[in-house]
């Protein structure tokens, strides 16, 4: 700590010169600087004094003299100095609803653009939360905020995340998991997870696996003798699930697995076995200290033959809690972050189960042992198969933006109570939001939020309406934006983090723990690179299927590709910026062209006989620029079906300059438009200076803005409200 | 209103006595115009606030509200509502300290005048309620603001069932900040006036010189039944917390020690007005996550929709049947709480359909405490 302290006196040197050469003028931060001036004097006296043994007497007598008046001063109160002192606090804190104008746009219909119908369930679930001290209140400068004490033991963690789903299983938070049907059902579901996700990330994923992947798989690989059985159980917690699908050796790639799974027509059982070290089950959720179940992903061998991965249920801990014969599970140990999460890793030593413990919505095992599927191919078998999970996705998707939306409103209040350094002398300091480089840093991350937050309920919308039809654009989006909102997110969080400076550090004040709390998104369910060349695939797919017969291709919000190219002007201008038409042509531009890249680049490797495998594996940095162009042109669009639901006013007005926002930052961001030159360099200088216009033309409804993202204040932390009082020496 | 000068103490007295000293327009308007200027007199440091004759006060005049309401339009029924929560936002972002002396009856707006201040002294016959579901009203003045942070889901069981609450009681949940029994409580204003100070610790410690720290819990206090209270007001309906109840009731049937306080509980809620019940409900858990300026604006949007009756007129006939005419047998419609759907919930927290009316505007405060700001 020693060397942040002698940066700061560094910093403070040219502007405050040292204790006494200045008068006391500046009241409202003298007391602050007082100790760090005395420290500071003291350091060039001894600065001063030759570095040899002998000190002149003088120097040496001067040392005396000035500790023994700065003891005095301490001992007995120097009259003048109090006086001056006392009247004049250094550092008020203000409220930034008094020094913001009011919003001029009517927050509550913002949030519920973003919330939409859930506003309820969220805010119910919300107050639950707030009102029970298993959430850990805690009261600070005038506030109590809610959050996990993060100084226990991971095992104290662990429990107390069971502890918080009792309490809310026992309020009838659950009831009718499993019966609540269509759209409303899974929004509902979907509020649920994502409320309690505001709270601790563990919670969230301690209850998505147990309902989302374990309920998730039954519900949907399972069919009606598992659902009877199960549903039940599950809902009320007597059976605690969890999903066994990655191994150690194998993640994304679930087709690579090794667990292996034979039948006995003998007995009527099947026989799961783990083969090898790299295939124990890792990173299994809840199998660390508390799942009673668990689905097996495997491969099924029927009369020496491989079949394919297929999920089974096995029970691997009595109801006391203790590990079946046949089992073996250790803990995946301390993480740097969820460790209220018992991740363990799972070996199967020919665990024999029943045969009905296959899942077999697509492929069963008749009693003497015969495969039967209505799938023959083995690649469509699989799709068909882990479809429905990708709820999952969505519901990462959406909490990611939660987080993000706690980070900003954290940084964000901060940054308008929070100041530092005055522009001009005895002048106050300076509110970090009014700097521009302030703004630049923190504005239009929020605007991506909201337009990102947008994207998550198209999202949602197109998950809970899927039909057969749909499946591939709900898996094309969702890997998109899997990908692109966990990245934001993280990126919010660090920025956030520093824009906080040295209080972005502390836990309670969440900006900067959240980032070990949600690193691990950007991994489950899909590595966010390996999900960006996906899409590309699929794009590449489509366009050459469309080709092939030679029709206008369709879905992905492609059409655009079936007109002639857009025109972008040469010279851009600020009002060009803003309007939708240039926006959604440069945005389709872009992606027209990366797609026409990547398909030449694709065919000249197929020409040269390249198997399509290795072509994927060179092609990448195009298939990501791809990647990004997509999501980038399919959250555009999104944001402009919401703002057209919108009726003229301020609101929409505020929208549409955020929406600006959004298309004028990545533009700026992403080297794509510099470097494949839809962009010319002058039109790039023209980008850049009008993110700067938007920043100070977002500025005033920062605070609105950051009001309308619907997170309660119990779940901010203390530097977004009274952080003088929260440090006050008698707050202690 | 009466207001005694004591050197820089102001103390005012409620003199209502016939009426239980419930706040006419007069009455909330002298003590906006009180307030307003106090706050601007460097000679005034701290105000008290009592009421004269048995009752502190027992809330808003509600039944001269209908009279008008009746003789004229719903919109003077407004103006009242929008006074009396302009003050209560007043009271509760004020600089100078408040202490309200609790005695006999506080109900409905006498809470209003004196739960937002900085130090609220009960005593041993201080009778709390908030009755408004009763009256087809609902929990008003800031209610949801303060219900709601109780502990648990105690605001939610008081605010629904009209609860009453006494001043041991008070103090245990947080309503109060102190109890000074009955023969202390003159004393104890004599001392504040004669401490003549504004300075918050200097009062409370003056305060604590008279109080009792611990006053006893009467034996059936309904504060001991705040495990089963957070077990079924936490629910998430109306219909929910109802049933939650029943269940509990049953499974202590067989119990001998049980008294009726379950059945009560159930009877209130069945006695209440449906609407009331549902929008009161979502009216503190809304609260829960607002500061007390946007709890006081909503529940002014609330309260107009209840006046202009466009949806239910069960406040009008409830003042009818306890207030009027006294039959005490309201006939509420709808007449059950399966007949108020979502929909018509969601109205009275909506903007009113109607060219001449406005949000609440409050008034802009140089002091904004912390728990003032919420941003819901």
């Amino acid at each position: 700590m020693g060397r942040v302290v002698d940066v700061t006196l560094i910093i403070l040197l040219p502007i405050f010169p040292p204790y006494p050469a200045t008068p006391i003028t500046q009241l409202p931060t003298i007391r602050l600087l007082h100790t760090v001036k005395l420290n500071l004097h003291n350091r060039l006296l001894m600065d001063s004094s030759p570095p040899s043994s002998s000190p002149s007497s003088s120097t040496s007598m001067d040392r005396v003299n000035f500790r023994t008046q700065v003891l005095s001063r301490h001992l007995h109160h120097h009259p003048q100095t109090t006086d001056l002192l006392l009247p004049a606090p250094c550092l008020n804190y203000s409220p930034p609803e008094l020094s913001n104008p009011p919003p001029n746009f009517d927050t509550k219909s913002l949030r519920k653009l973003l919330d939409g119908t859930s506003v309820e369930e969220i805010d119910y679930i919300f107050n639950l939360m707030i009102q029970s001290t298993l959430f850990c209140p805690r009261e600070r400068g005038g506030k109590v905020f809610i959050a996990p004490d993060f100084n226990q033991s991971m095992e104290q963690q662990r429990e107390m995340t069971v502890k918080r789903i009792e309490y809310l299983r026992d309020r009838g938070v659950f009831e009718g998991w499993f019966d609540k049907k269509g759209p409303e059902g899974d929004l509902w579901r979907f509020a649920l997870a994502e409320s309690v996700s505001v709270y601790d990330h563990s919670l969230g994923i301690k209850l998505g696996v147990h309902f989302f992947l374990w309920g998730g798989a039954i519900r949907f690989m399972g069919t009606k003798r598992h659902h009877d059985k199960w549903y039940k159980p599950t809902e009320t917690y007597e059976v605690k699930g969890c999903f066994a699908m990655t191994e150690l050796g194998h993640g994304s790639n679930v087709r690579g697995i090794e667990t292996i799974t034979r039948y006995d027509a003998s007995t009527g059982e099947f026989i799961i076995n783990t083969p090898c070290e790299s295939a124990q089950k890792y990173w299994i959720g809840g199998a660390g200290n508390h799942a009673t179940h668990t689905v097996v992903f495997s491969q099924l061998e029927i009369n020496g033959v491989n079949e394919g991965v297929h999920a089974f249920i096995a029970q691997i801990r009595d109801e006391n809690g203790n590990i079946c014969p046949n089992v073996r599970i250790a803990d995946c140990g301390h993480k740097i972050g969820l460790n209220g999460v018992d991740n363990g890793r799972i070996w199967f030593d020919n665990l024999r189960i029943p045969r009905e413990n296959l899942l077999n919505s697509v492929a069963d095992v008749s009693p003497d042992g015969q495969y039967l599927t209505e799938i023959k191919d083995p690649d469509q078998r699989f799709a068909a198969f882990l479809a429905p999970l990708t709820s999952g996705r969505v519901t990462i998707a959406a909490s990611s933006m939660n987080t993000t939306k706690i980070g900003l409103a954290i940084a964000i209040r901060y940054s308008l109570s929070r100041r530092a350094f005055s522009i001009k002398p005895n002048e106050p300091e300076v509110l970090l939001l009014d700097y521009p480089s302030h703004q630049r840093r923190l504005l239009p991350l929020l605007a991506k939020t909201y337009a990102l937050s947008f994207a998550s309920n198209y999202l949602k919308m197109i998950y809970v309406n899927r039909t057969p039809q749909t499946i591939k654009t709900v898996h094309v989006v969702s890997s998109a934006l899997k990908a692109v909102l966990t990245w934001h997110c993280m990126r919010t969080l660090q920025e956030c983090r520093e824009a906080c400076g040295g209080q972005g550090i502390k836990t309670e004040n969440h900006v900067g723990h959240l980032k070990s709390e949600y690193d691990v998104q950007l991994t489950f369910e899909g590595d966010n690179n390996v999900l960006m060349q996906q899409i590309s695939k699929a794009l590449l797919a489509e366009f050459l299927a469309a080709k092939k017969r030679n029709k206008p291709i369709r879905g992905l919000g492609l059409e655009h590709l079936n007109k002639p190219a857009p025109i972008i002007p040469t010279q851009l201008t600020s009002s060009t910026l803003r309007t939708t038409q240039f926006q959604t042509d440069i945005f389709c531009l872009r992606e027209r062209d990366l797609l026409q890249r990547f398909v030449a680049e694709v065919s000249q490797l197929q020409a040269q006989g390249e198997s399509k495998e290795h072509i994927f594996t060179v092609t990448y940095q195009t298939a990501e620029d791809l990647g990004r162009a997509f999501s980038d042109r399919l959250i555009l669009q999104t944001y402009l079906d919401v703002e057209a639901t919108v009726p003229a006013g301020s609101l929409k007005s505020v929208l549409g300059l955020m929406r600006s926002m959004y298309t004028t930052i990545v533009m700026e961001e992403d080297a794509s438009f510099l470097r494949y030159g839809y962009l010319s360099t002058n039109n790039a200088a023209v980008v850049r200076k009008e993110v700067l216009n938007l920043c100070s033309e977002l500025r005033p409804h920062a605070l609105s803005l950051v009001s309308s993202l619907g997170i309660p204040d119990a779940f901010l932390a203390p530097i977004a409200f009274n952080w003088v009082e929260a440090n006050a020496w008698s707050s202690i | 209103v009466l207001i005694k000068e004591s050197s820089n103490v102001r103390t005012i007295i409620l003199n209502r006595t016939k009426q239980l000293n419930a706040l006419s327009l007069e009455m909330i308007s002298r003590l906006l115009e009180v307030f307003h200027a106090y706050e601007e007199d460097p000679n005034v440091k701290l105000i008290i606030m009592k009421g004269e004759g048995r009752a502190f006060c027992a809330g808003g005049d509600v039944a001269a509200v209908v009279n008008d309401i009746n003789k004229g339009s719903w919109k003077l029924g407004a103006n009242f509502f929008s006074k009396e929560f302009t003050l209560n936002y007043l009271m509760a972002t004020y600089t100078k300290p408040q202490v309200s002396l609790l005695k006999g009856i506080v109900m409905g707006g006498g809470a209003g005048v004196s739960i937002h201040g900085r130090f609220r002294v009960v005593t041993d016959n201080t009778v709390f309620a908030m009755p408004e579901t009763a009256l087809g009203l609902f929990p008003d003045v800031g209610a949801s603001y303060y219900l709601s942070r109780l502990p648990g889901f105690f605001g939610e069981y008081v605010g629904l069932t009209g609860a009453r609450l006494d001043g041991a009681e008070m103090l245990a949940c947080g309503l109060a900040t102190h109890f000074v029994p009955l023969e202390k409580l003159s004393l104890l204003e004599d001392a504040l006036c004669k401490a003549n100070s504004g300075d918050p610790k200097i009062i409370n410690s003056i305060i604590n010189e008279f109080s009792n720290t611990n006053p006893k819990l009467k034996e059936k206090s309904q504060y001991f039944r705040l495990k089963t209270i957070d077990r079924c007001f936490s629910r998430r309906t109306v219909e929910q917390i109802i049933s939650a109840l029943v269940s509990y009731k049953k499974e202590k049937e067989a119990d001998k020690n049980m008294d009726d306080w379950i059945s009560w509980t159930i009877q209130s809620l069945k006695k209440a007005s449906p609407t009331s019940l549902k929008i009161s409900l979502r009216s503190i858990r809304e609260g829960r996550l607002q500061g007390v300026g946007q709890c006081l604006i909503r529940e002014y949007r609330m309260v107009c929709s209840v006046m202009q009756g466009e949806y239910s007129k069960d406040f009008f006939e409830g003042c009818r049947a306890l207030l009027l005419d006294k039959d005490k047998n309201p006939k509420w419609n709808p007449s059950k709480l399966e007949f108020v759907s979502k929909d018509m919930v969601d109205r009275y927290f909506a903007a009113l359909d109607d060219k001449d009316w406005e949000d609440l505007k409050l008034p802009a405060r140089s002091n904004l405490p912390v728990y003032a700001i919420s941003k819901l």
